[in-house]
C-alpha cells in the first residue's frame, strides 16, 4: 500500500490497517472477502510497531466494545469481551510491568464493577432480562470481583478522583498519537476528540465507495490511480497529523514520500500490464496492500537524490519488515531486499549500528523463510545464514561500543554515529540458538547414510565456531543468564564427542606423523576441562532448572564416555535425577536415557558388570530402547499415535551422528546379564520360586531353545545365547570363543575406544564366572577338588581361585571348606538332595493350603478377614461379642421381669 | 452288604505269579490276576491306563471273580466303535464256552496310585447302580514291579451312592450325607485263591528259586519313587489350594449378599411400618430370590475327590517309607555284621 510510505509513526500504520479492515468488507466477492478478512486480521496483528502501542491498542479496542455492550445492556457480549480483555491484558504483561497498569484499564474495571453492581441491585431490570443475559451478568459479576482484587489500590485511587485520572489518560492518549481515538471511529468512545471526530466521518465512506468501484472494474488501471489518489489524500492527512506529533523526521519522510510517489506511479503504469496478466485476484489485492509490488521495484529503493541517512533507512527497513509474515509475501525477495538495503547503508557509510540492525533482520527473515516448523532450511539458505551470523559477529567484535539486547526498546535505539555507543534491539543469542536448532533439523532430515549427511556434518565445525565466538562475546558482555544459555549450547556440542586427542595422549601413543592439523588440534583445550569449566559455571550460576539438569546430564555423559566411571557415577547419584526425571520434558528425558546408557556401557568397560546391568536394565527391559533414546520411531498402529504426535516425536529425534549403537548396547546388556545370571541359575537350581535377574536374557535363552535346528550362531544374540549355554556347563573356552571372535569384534567390541582392554576384562570375567558356575553345578559330584586343578582348568592364577572360592564360602553359596596344606576344597555336602528339595517345596505348598483353609474357617466364624490380621479382627469380634452380651443381658432382664411377674402371679 | 472274598490264603511270598482263582471246579480262574497284569504289560505304558471287565458270581456272602477280559484300546480312527456292543458280544461268546458271564465289575490300572478321579467315580457309580455287587479292581503295576503285588478292590459307600443318585454335590448335600474323603470308597478285602494243584506248584517253585530272584524286594533305592509321589502329591495340593480359594471367594460373596438381602428386608419392613402408620397399604412383597440371585456354588465333589486322592498318596508314601525303613535297618544290621 502506497500509504505505507507515510509511516512516520506507529500510529499511522495502525490507522492504515484499520482502514484496510474496512475496505475488503465493502468489496470483492463473498469468497474473496472471507479469505481476505482473515488475512487482514492477521495483518493487523503482525504490523510492526512498538509493542506497547500494539498491546494498548488491542486493550482499548476491547474496552470500547465492552462499553458499547454496557450501553445496550448486552451482558453476554460484555462477558465475552471481558474474558478476551483479561487475556489480552495478560499478554501485554511485560509492557504493563514496565509501564504500570494503564489508567484506562483501571477505569474500565472500576466502571464495569459499578455498573454491574448497579444492575445487580436493580431487581426489576434483572427480572426483565432474558435468561442468557442474567446468567452472563452473574458470572461476570463474580469474575470481575475476583479480578479486581488484584488491582484494589489502583481502583481505589481512581475512585478517589476519577476526573483526574480520566484527564490524565486523555492527555496521554493524545500525546501518544491519535491511534486510540482514531480506531474508535464507530462511535462515541471514551475520549472522543474533536479533531478526530471529523475523520471517521470523512474517511471510510468515500474509501469504501471507491473500492466498490474498484472491485467492479478490477482489471482496469484506473483502479490503481484511484487508489493512489485516495491514499495520497489520506497520506497527506496523516502526514499533517504526524506533523503535530512527531518532529522533523516525519516531515522529512513526508517530503520523501511525496517525491517517491511521483516516480512510483510512473513505474507502476509500465509494469501494470504484465503484472495484471500474471497475478490472480488475490495477488492483486496484495499488490494493493503493498508487500509484493515494493519488492518488484527493488532496484530503486530510494528515489534518486534522496539523502540517505539513518532514519530513512530505518523507515525503509520497517516498511520491508511490515510485509513479513503476510501470506503472499515473497520471502526470498524480501531477503534480497534486506541485503540490498544493507549494501546501500554500507555504501553510504551509515555506521555499524544500522548494519547490525539490518543483519539481525536478515537472519530473522532467513529463519522465517520456512513457513512451518517441520521443514528444514535449504542448503543455500543455511550457508547464507551462517555467513550472516559470522559477519554479524565480526561487526560485534570489531566494535565494542555496540550494545545489543532484547530489552532495548525500539524507540530507545541509537543507531547514529556519535560519541554515544550504539544501541540496537535484537538478541544475538536467540539467533544463534535458532541456528543451532536449524542445524539439528537439517541433520534430522538428511539421510544418515548418504554423502550429503557427511557434507552437512562438516558444517558442525562452523556451528561450533560460531557458538564459541558468541561465547567469547557474551562472556564479556552478556548477563549470566545468557552466558549459561550459550554455555549449554557449547556443552551440547561437546558432550557426545569422544576426545581422541586426549585419549591418545593418555595412552602415550603420539601420532608418528605429526601433521600440522594434529598439532593444531593438540593445542586446544581438553574437552574434559572445557566441560568441567562450563558445567561448573552453570551449576553455580544457573537459575533455571532445565539448563542445570541438561548440563549435569551432559557432564555425566562426557565422563562416562571417557571412562571416568567414578566421577560419572558420583555426579549421577549426587544429582538425584533418578527421582524426578519423569517430570522433565521429553527431550531432557531422552538425554537422561542416553546418559544412563552411556553410564552403563562405561561401567561395563570398567568391569563393573552389576552396575552396568542395573544401569541398562530399565532401558533394555522395555524393549523400546530405540524410542527411549530418541533414535527412531517404533512401528505402531495409528490408534496409539496420530499424525500430529508422530510429527512431534520426529522432531525429538537425536541426529544420527549422536546415536548410541543399539547393538552395542544390547550386547553389553546381554553379556552382563549372562555373567550375572548363569552362576545365579546354577546356584538356585532347586529353588521353588526362582526369581530372574534379567527377563530379557531369559527370553533370549528361550528363543534359542525353541530353535528346531541349532546351527552355528550368526547374530550377536545367538552368539550370546550359545556362550551362555557353554558357560552353564562351566566350559569357559567355548564361551570365550563365542563372545570374542571375529564377528563379535567387528560388530561390537571394536567400537570401544579401548577395545583390547575390554576384551581382556571380558575374558577374565568369563573365566571367573565359569568357575563359579562350575562349582555350583558340579560340587555335589566332588568330595574335594584341588585348587590347582581348578586354576588350570580355568586358566586363572591360584590366588584368584582361592579368593573366588573363599568368597563363595563366606557368602554361604558353597558348602565347603578350604584345606590349606593340600590346597583343596573339601565339600561338605550339606545341600539338600532333590528329594529333600521336593519335600521342602511340598511343605511350603502345604503351608499355603493351610493358610487358605484358615481363611475359609475364619469366614465360617464370622470374621471377615484373613488369617493374618486376625488380631485386629479379633478386637472387632470381641466387640460383637460384647454387644451380644449386652443384648443377652437385656433379654435376661426381660426374662427376669417375666419371672418377676410370674412370681407375682404365683404369689397372688 | 456284600463281601468280596477272592478266596483262599496267599502263598507265603505273595509274588506276582500268584493267581486269583475261585474254588469252583469248572473255572480256570487263575487267569484273572495274570490276565490283568498281562493286559497292562502288553498295552499300557507309563501313565497310560488300561481297563477291562470283571466276570464272576456271587456265592453266599462272597463275590467270586472268575474271569475278565480287557477293553480294546481306543484309537482315533475307530471312533464309532461301540463298547457296549463289544461287551455284549464278548459275554455272549463266553457263555457259549460255558464260562461265568455275569458282569461283576471292572478293573483299571493306575499310575503311582492316582486313580481317585471323577471318571472313576462316575463309571463305578453307573456300574454299582446297575449291578449292585460291582467292584472296581485297581492294579498298580509300578508297585507290583517293585516286588509286591498291589491289587485293591473298591466300592462306593452307600452314602456316596445316595449323593450320586441325587446329583447333589453342594456343600449342604455333602454335609447332610456326612460324606468325607475317608468314607467315599470302601475297600473290600481280597483273597486270592488258587487251585490246590497250582498251590503245590507254587510251593515247589518257591523251594527251587534262588535268593537272587527275590532281590527285587530288597531294592534299597527309594528316591525316584518317592520323588514321583511327592511330585504328584504337590500337584494335587496345588489343585486343592485353588479349590479352596474358589470356595472362599464363593462364601465371601455369599455372605456379602446375605447382608445386602438382610438390609433390604429391614428397609422394607421399616417402610411398611411407616406406611402403616400413615394408613397406606403396605408395599407388595417382592420375590427376594429374584432380586438376589445367589452366586453359583462351586461343586464340592472335586475337592472331595482331590482330598481322597491326596489321602491315597499319603497312604502310599507311608506304606512305602515304612517298608523302606525296615529295609534300611535290615541293611544296616547286615552291614554291621559284615564289617
Amino acid at each position: 500500500m502506497s500509504r505505507f510510505f507515510a509511516t512516520g509513526s506507529d500510529s499511522e500504520s495502525e490507522e492504515s490497517s484499520s482502514a484496510e479492515e474496512i475496505t475488503p468488507k465493502a468489496t470483492g466477492t463473498a469468497f474473496n472477502k472471507n479469505l481476505l478478512l482473515s488475512d487482514d486480521e492477521e495483518d493487523t496483528k503482525r504490523v510492526v510497531r512498538s509493542a506497547k502501542d500494539k498491546r494498548f491498542e488491542e486493550l482499548t479496542n476491547l474496552i470500547k466494545t465492552i462499553r458499547n455492550a454496557m450501553k445496550i445492556r448486552d451482558m453476554a457480549k460484555c462477558l465475552e469481551e471481558f474474558e478476551q480483555l483479561c487475556r489480552a491484558f495478560l499478554k501485554s504483561k511485560a509492557i504493563v510491568d514496565k509501564e504500570g497498569v494503564p489508567p484506562f484499564y483501571i477505569r474500565l474495571l472500576a466502571d464495569l464493577e459499578d455498573y454491574l453492581n448497579q444492575l445487580w441491585e436493580d431487581k426489576e431490570g434483572k427480572k426483565k432480562m432474558n435468561k442468557n443475559n442474567a446468567k452472563a451478568l452473574s458470572s461476570l459479576r463474580q469474575k470481575i470481583r475476583k479480578y479486581n482484587r488484584d488491582f484494589e489500590t489502583e481502583i481505589a485511587n481512581y475512585k478517589e478522583n476519577p476526573e483526574q485520572s480520566a484527564e490524565e489518560e486523555e492527555e496521554k492518549e493524545e500525546a501518544e498519537s491519535g491511534s486510540y481515538s482514531e480506531s474508535e471511529d464507530d462511535g462515541e468512545g471514551v475520549t472522543a476528540k474533536s479533531f478526530m471526530k471529523k475523520k471517521p466521518a470523512a474517511e471510510p465512506a468515500p474509501e469504501a465507495s471507491k473500492f466498490l468501484k474498484g472491485a467492479a472494474d478490477d482489471e482496469s488501471e484506473s483502479d490503481d490511480d484511484d487508489d493512489d489518489e485516495i491514499w495520497g489524500s489520506d497520506s497527506t492527512d496523516s502526514g499533517s497529523e504526524s506533523e503535530d506529533n512527531e518532529g522533523n523526521a516525519a516531515s522529512l519522510a513526508l517530503a520523501f514520500l511525496k517525491k517517491l510517489r511521483r516516480s512510483k506511479r510512473k513505474e507502476r503504469a509500465e509494469e501494470e500490464a504484465e503484472e495484471e496478466g500474471l497475478e490472480q485476484e488475490g495477488g492483486e489485492w496484495e499488490k494493493v496492500k503493498g508487500g509484493v509490488p515494493l519488492v518488484k521495484e527493488k532496484p530503486k529503493m530510494f528515489a534518486k537524490g534522496t539523502e540517505i541517512n539513518i532514519p530513512v533507512v530505518v523507515k525503509k527497513l520497517n516498511e520491508i519488515l511490515q510485509a513479513r509474515g503476510k501470506k503472499g509475501t515473497d520471502r526470498a525477495a524480501q531477503i534480497e531486499l534486506l541485503h540490498a538495503l544493507a549494501a546501500i547503508s554500507e555504501e553510504n557509510n551509515l555506521g555499524q549500528g544500522i548494519m547490525v540492525k539490518i543483519k539481525f533482520n536478515i537472519i530473522a527473515s532467513l529463519y522465517d523463510y520456512n513457513p512451518n516448523l517441520a521443514t528444514f532450511m535449504k542448503p543455500d539458505m543455511w550457508k547464507k545464514c551462517l555467513d550472516c551470523i559470522d559477519e554479524l559477529l565480526d561487526i560485534l567484535f570489531e566494535n565494542s561500543n555496540i550494545f545489543i539486547g532484547e530489552n532495548i526498546a525500539e524507540d530507545s535505539e541509537s543507531l547514529a554515529v556519535s560519541d554515544q555507543p550504539f544501541r540496537v534491539r535484537g538478541c544475538i543469542l536467540t539467533l544463534v540458538e535458532r541456528m543451532d536448532e536449524e542445524f539439528t533439523k537439517i541433520m534430522q532430515n538428511t539421510d544418515p547414510h548418504s554423502q550429503e549427511y557427511v557434507d552437512n556434518l562438516k558444517d558442525e565445525g562452523r556451528v561450533c565456531n560460531i557458538i564459541d565466538r558468541l561465547l567469547q562475546y557474551l562472556e564479556n558482555k552478556g548477563s549470566t543468564e545468557e552466558v549459561c544459555r550459550v554455555y549449554l549450547r557449547r556443552i551440547m556440542h561437546t558432550y557426545y564427542k569422544f576426545d581422541y586427542k586426549t585419549h591418545r595422549r593418555c595412552m602415550g601413543i603420539q601420532g608418528e606423523s605429526k601433521s600440522e592439523q594434529d598439532q593444531e588440534e593438540s593445542e586446544g583445550e581438553d574437552s574434559a576441562i572445557i566441560m568441567d569449566r562450563l558445567c561448573k559455571f552453570i551449576y553455580a550460576k544457573d537459575r533455571t532448572d532445565r539448563i542445570r539438569t541438561c548440563a549435569i546430564l551432559c557432564h555425566i555423559y562426557h565422563h562416562a564416555l571417557h571412562s571416568r566411571w567414578y566421577q560419572a557415577r558420583d555426579l549421577m547419584l549426587m544429582s538425584h535425577l533418578q527421582d524426578n526425571i519423569q517430570h522433565a520434558d521429553p527431550p531432557v528425558q531422552i538425554l537422561y536415557n542416553r546418559t544412563m546408557v552411556q553410564l552403563g556401557i562405561c561401567a561395563f568397560r570398567q568391569g563393573m558388570i552389576k552396575d552396568a546391568h542395573n544401569a541398562l536394565l530399565d532401558i533394555q527391559s522395555s524393549g523400546r530402547a530405540k524410542e527411549l533414546l530418541g533414535q527412531g520411531l517404533l512401528m505402531r498402529n495409528m490408534q496409539e499415535r496420530n499424525a500430529e504426535q508422530e510429527k512431534i516425536e520426529k522432531r525429538r529425534q537425536v541426529p544420527f551422528h549422536m546415536h548410541i549403537n543399539l547393538e552395542l548396547l544390547e550386547c553389553v546388556y546381554l553379556v552382563s546379564a549372562m555373567l550375572l545370571e548363569i552362576p545365579y541359575m546354577a546356584a538356585h537350581e532347586f529353588d521353588a520360586r526362582r526369581r530372574m535377574i534379567s527377563k530379557q536374557f531369559h527370553h533370549q535363552l528361550r528363543v534359542g531353545e525353541r530353535q528346531p535346528l541349532l546351527g552355528p550362531p550368526e547374530s550377536m544374540r545367538e552368539h550370546v545365547v550359545a556362550a551362555s549355554k557353554a558357560m552353564k556347563m562351566g566350559d569357559w573356552r567355548t564361551c570365550h570363543s563365542f563372545i570374542i571372535n571375529e564377528k563379535m569384534n567387528s560388530k561390537v567390541w571394536d567400537l570401544f575406544p579401548e577395545a583390547q582392554r575390554v576384551r581382556e576384562m571380558l575374558v577374565r570375567k568369563i573365566q571367573e564366572e565359569s568357575l563359579r558356575t562350575y562349582l555350583f553345578t558340579y560340587s555335589s559330584v566332588y568330595d574335594s577338588i584341588s585348587m590347582e586343578t581348578l586354576a588350570e582348568m580355568f586358566q586363572l592364577e591360584l590366588p584368584t581361585v582361592h579368593s573366588i572360592i573363599s568368597k563363595m564360602i563366606i557368602n554361604e553359596e558353597l558348602m565347603a571348606s578350604l584345606d590349606q596344606p593340600t590346597q583343596t576344597v573339601v565339600m561338605h555336602r550339606t545341600e539338600p538332595t532333590s528329594l529333600q528339595n521336593m519335600a521342602l517345596q511340598l511343605a511350603e505348598k502345604l503351608g499355603g493350603l493351610v493358610e487358605n483353609n484358615e481363611r475359609v474357617f475364619d469366614l465360617k466364624q464370622g470374621v471377615y478377614g484373613s488369617y493374618f490380621n486376625r488380631d485386629q479382627k479379633g478386637g472387632y469380634q470381641q466387640k460383637q461379642g460384647y454387644q451380644r452380651d449386652q443384648k443377652g443381658g437385656y433379654q435376661q432382664k426381660q426374662g427376669y421381669r417375666g419371672g418377676y411377674r410370674s412370681q407375682n402371679q404365683s404369689s397372688y | 452288604t456284600l463281601h468280596l472274598k477272592c478266596a483262599s490264603e496267599k502263598p507265603p511270598f505273595g509274588g506276582p505269579c500268584s493267581t486269583n482263582t475261585l474254588p469252583l471246579p469248572l473255572s480256570q480262574q487263575k487267569w484273572v490276576v495274570m490276565k490283568i497284569i498281562k493286559h497292562y504289560q502288553e498295552e499300557g505304558q507309563g501313565s497310560e491306563v488300561v481297563q477291562g471287565v470283571l466276570l464272576g458270581l456271587v456265592v453266599e456272602d462272597r463275590l467270586e471273580i472268575t474271569n475278565c477280559f480287557p477293553f480294546p484300546q481306543h484309537t482315533e480312527d475307530d471312533a464309532d466303535f461301540d463298547e457296549v456292543q463289544y461287551q455284549m458280544e464278548m459275554m455272549r461268546s463266553l457263555r457259549h464256552v460255558n464260562i461265568d458271564h455275569l458282569h461283576v465289575g471292572w478293573y483299571q490300572s493306575t499310575f503311582y496310585g492316582s486313580f481317585v478321579s471323577r471318571a472313576l467315580l462316575d463309571s463305578q457309580f453307573s456300574y454299582q447302580h446297575a449291578i449292585e455287587e460291582s467292584v472296581v479292581l485297581i492294579y498298580d503295576p509300578i508297585k507290583t514291579a517293585q516286588g509286591s503285588l498291589s491289587l485293591k478292590a473298591y466300592r462306593l459307600t452307600p452314602k456316596l451312592m445316595e449323593i450320586c443318585k441325587e446329583k447333589d454335590f453342594s456343600t449342604e448335600g455333602l454335609k447332610k450325607a456326612s460324606v468325607g474323603y475317608e468314607n467315599m470308597f470302601e475297600e473290600v478285602p481280597i483273597v486270592i485263591r488258587n487251585s490246590h494243584l497250582i498251590n503245590v506248584l507254587l510251593w515247589e517253585l518257591e523251594d527251587k528259586s534262588t535268593v537272587a530272584d527275590k532281590h527285587e524286594l530288597l531294592n534299597l533305592s527309594s528316591g525316584s519313587h518317592l520323588e514321583k509321589c511327592l511330585q504328584m502329591l504337590m500337584d494335587r495340593v496345588d489343585e486343592m489350594s485353588q479349590d479352596i480359594v474358589k470356595y472362599n471367594n464363593y462364601s465371601r460373596s455369599l455372605s456379602k449378599q446375605q447382608q445386602q438381602k438382610h438390609q433390604y428386608v429391614q428397609r422394607r419392613q421399616q417402610e411398611n411400618a411407616q406406611r402403616q402408620s400413615r394408613g397406606e397399604p403396605p408395599l407388595p412383597e417382592e420375590d427376594l430370590t429374584k432380586l438376589f440371585k445367589p452366586p453359583q456354588a462351586p461343586p464340592r465333589m472335586d475337592s472331595l475327590l482331590i482330598a481322597g486322592q491326596i489321602n491315597t498318596y499319603c497312604q502310599t508314601v507311608k506304606e512305602f517309607t515304612s517298608q523302606n525303613l525296615g529295609k534300611l535297618f535290615m541293611a544296616e544290621a547286615l552291614q554291621g555284621q559284615g564289617s
